[in-house]
């Protein structure tokens, strides 16, 4: 017996509270469940534990390593790894009843010496260095002259407002119809539910029939970003693309330049700034060479590939392929086949006497329903309006 | 059934393989009573493993095939409206009083498949199989919510049913969509993975039992090295098993490139695949 007069439940906590401070987001729900397998199943073996643990704590596949990795350091005679959060302050999560209070090494005096910490005032101090907050509002003639200014002549500051401008024009969408139907005067079948209970009112007679039609909803769209080094001037506006798109539709975000980084959680924060930073340091291999091609393929082949299947897909790229040609038709052409419709977004493409003649393009532009230029905001606001009329 | 290793012991009588991990999954989700999410590559034996349960259960299993836009009506219940309307009017001509209790009874509602699993009368509780829930939208997924916590449906015109014994659960899904945290908060859950070469052969036997050894040996190990081809659509185990059938009906004995050709169709689903598939095929045969 490998657990004799352990206490249970303080041992699946134990656990849990490692999970999450590794990120993991297990809560009461999964510690109760393995409270209650160990009481079911008392393992004789660690690997009996380890199989208990993880179908009682994990809910999904993108957590086994984290988990394989938590239990190895509890479990296995490896020394314990210093089980802290990789990247960025510890940020409650939506369940969080506790709220975190860093201790504060200089400033003593506001729990009075007590044996607890109390939460900071509510009322904080106004902070200097905040100046993104004391940022004068801009006037909408004065973004708009600097959306119209090429992406590699803005700062930090500009790109983030313009970023925001552009999220907040993003209102309409296109839509497809679904299977699911909702009452409407103008539809075309009876709904027999409806119907038969307002003829309840009219002694069981159905005068008024109600009518039903398809509910629209939001077309998927799916942004694969070109972050290689060819298009380092573009790679943040191109994330505030993205982030606004996750945002307002829901989409599914990739950035790729030798491989490819699922950006949709990471852009989903809503600060934009952070989002942007967030996704910026889970994208390794930026500003290197590209691969459009194979990156195309492995979204294909990936679980995500099935989210292409009627969808918006969007990709943003100059072009400059380091795969062959023949590869990228290849890709394109299966592409083709599942997306709703393809739209390519090209930085150079605004440029007067713009000419689609690098291979990787050319192989591609057969495929594509519109070719668009993206060098200013200007140019991606546009391209996100054109939308609506192309995939509808 | 008292341990996991008894789970794996009767799924293999009616010869369904399990690993230790599907094994301490189902053994859980049994004895806990919650359900169970699957989750693998499509044709990993999601759907079997409901199936088997049922079987070794000894209980019918009732499914439940999702689609975009389920609803209520044809998941958990509905009524039945045309003889709801007849005996409107046969109460009519016979110039009787109808009221609401007279018209929403159990007389006139039809079960769909969770109602069915929580109305089950049977020694045994059945298995509900709640097969891919990501082809179905969010909506549907709240639907469920009372059910899966409870085991109960409430028809807010006749009340709220509870499950005597509440059903086994099996939910599967192939990760088109991502599924609500609170879905997965009320099931177990557990990722199978894509078996091994040798297990791979074992359940091939199993479920071919005309095959001959070399034969399943060899297309065991062809389908690992399709497998690391970049292919639209990989084969997996239930392909591996149909292309066996097929290879044994036939009465090829041993792997040929002519072999491989003439039955393609079971393991290639595109035609890319095809050409792929067949020209590793003429590489690596004789």
């Amino acid at each position: 017996m490998l657990l004799r007069g352990t206490d249970r439940a303080a041992l699946a906590v134990a656990l849990v509270d490692r999970l999450r401070r590794a990120g993991l987001p297990t809560g009461l729900t999964e510690a109760g469940d393995l409270v209650h397998a160990l009481d079911v199943s008392p393992p004789l073996t660690v690997g009996a534990l380890y199989w208990t643990a993880r179908v009682a704590l994990v809910r999904r596949q993108p957590d086994l390593a984290v988990f394989d990795e938590v239990f190895a350091a509890v479990f296995a005679d490896a020394p314990p790894l210093p089980l802290t959060r990789a990247s960025g302050p510890l940020v409650a999560r939506r369940d969080d009843v506790h709220v975190p209070v860093p201790a504060q090494a200089g400033d003593p005096a506001d729990g009075g010496g007590l044996p607890w910490a109390t939460l900071p005032p509510a009322v904080a101090p106004a902070d200097p260095t905040d100046s993104a907050l004391a940022t004068p509002e801009r006037r909408p003639s004065a973004l708009a002259a600097l959306a119209e200014l090429p992406f590699e002549d803005l700062d930090a500051s500009q790109t983030d407002q313009l970023g925001e401008a552009l999220r907040a024009t993003l209102t309409r969408w296109p839509t497809r119809r679904t299977r699911r139907q909702a009452a409407d005067p103008s539809g075309r079948r009876i709904a027999l539910r409806p119907t038969i209970a307002r003829a309840r009112r009219t002694a069981w007679e159905p005068v008024a029939l109600v009518r039903e039609r398809p509910i629209r909803r939001p077309r998927r769209a799916v942004l694969l970003c070109d972050v290689s080094e060819s298009m380092r001037a573009q790679a943040t506006a191109y994330l505030h693309l993205m982030r606004a798109f996750t945002l307002v539709a829901d989409a599914e975000v990739f950035a790729f330049a030798t491989t490819l980084t699922r950006l949709t959680p990471a852009l989903r924060h809503t600060s934009a700034t952070e989002a942007v930073a967030r996704a910026g340091t889970l994208v390794t291999d930026r500003f290197g060479g590209t691969r459009i091609a194979t990156n195309i393929s492995a979204v294909l082949n990936s679980h995500h590939g099935n989210a292409l299947r009627g969808a918006l897909v969007i990709v943003a790229s100059d072009g400059w392929d380091s795969d062959p040609a023949d590869q990228m038709d290849a890709a394109m052409a299966r592409l083709r086949r599942r997306a709703h419709r393809i739209l390519w977004l090209n930085p150079r493409a605004g440029a007067p006497g713009f000419i689609p003649s690098v291979a990787g393009m050319a192989a591609a532009l057969p495929y594509c329903d519109r070719l668009l230029p993206a060098a200013t905001f200007h140019d991606l606001t546009r391209a996100a309006h054109l939308l609506q009329e192309v995939g509808g | 059934m008292n341990s996991a290793e008894q789970v794996r012991t009767r799924l293999d009588a009616v010869d369904y393989l399990v690993d230790d991990g599907l094994a301490m999954a189902m053994f859980l989700a049994l004895r806990l009573g919650k359900p169970l999410l699957l989750e693998g590559e499509p044709g990993v034996g999601k759907t079997a493993a409901a199936k088997a349960l049922a079987l070794v259960l000894e209980t019918p299993l009732i499914r439940l095939q999702c689609y975009e836009g389920l609803t209520a009506g044809e998941a958990l219940y509905e009524w039945n409206y045309q003889r709801q309307l007849l005996a409107i009017r046969l109460a009519e001509a016979r110039q009787e009083k109808l009221g609401d209790a007279d018209l929403f009874t159990a007389e006139f509602l039809q079960e769909r498949p969770i109602l069915r699993a929580v109305r089950h009368r049977g020694p045994t509780p059945p298995v509900l199989l709640i097969d891919e829930i990501d082809r179905a939208d969010d909506e549907f997924e709240a639907l469920l919510f009372e059910f899966l916590g409870e085991a109960a449906i409430t028809v807010p015109e006749l009340g709220t049913f509870t499950a005597l014994r509440p059903p086994v659960v099996v939910l599967t899904s192939n990760r088109s969509r991502d599924l609500h945290d609170a879905l997965r908060r009320r099931c177990l859950y557990h990722w199978i993975e894509f078996p091994a070469p040798a297990r791979a052969a074992e359940i091939v036997r199993r479920s071919v039992p005309g095959a001959t050894e070399p034969l399943i040996r060899s297309t065991a190990d062809f389908i690992r090295r399709v497998r690391g081809l970049e292919l639209d659509k990989a084969p997996g185990l239930a392909e591996t098993i149909d292309w066996v059938s097929a290879l044994s009906a036939l009465g090829v004995t041993d792997l040929t490139d002519a072999a491989v050709v003439s039955t393609l169709g079971t393991i290639a689903k595109t035609p890319d695949d095809r050409t792929a598939v067949a020209l590793a095929a003429h590489q690596e045969t004789p």
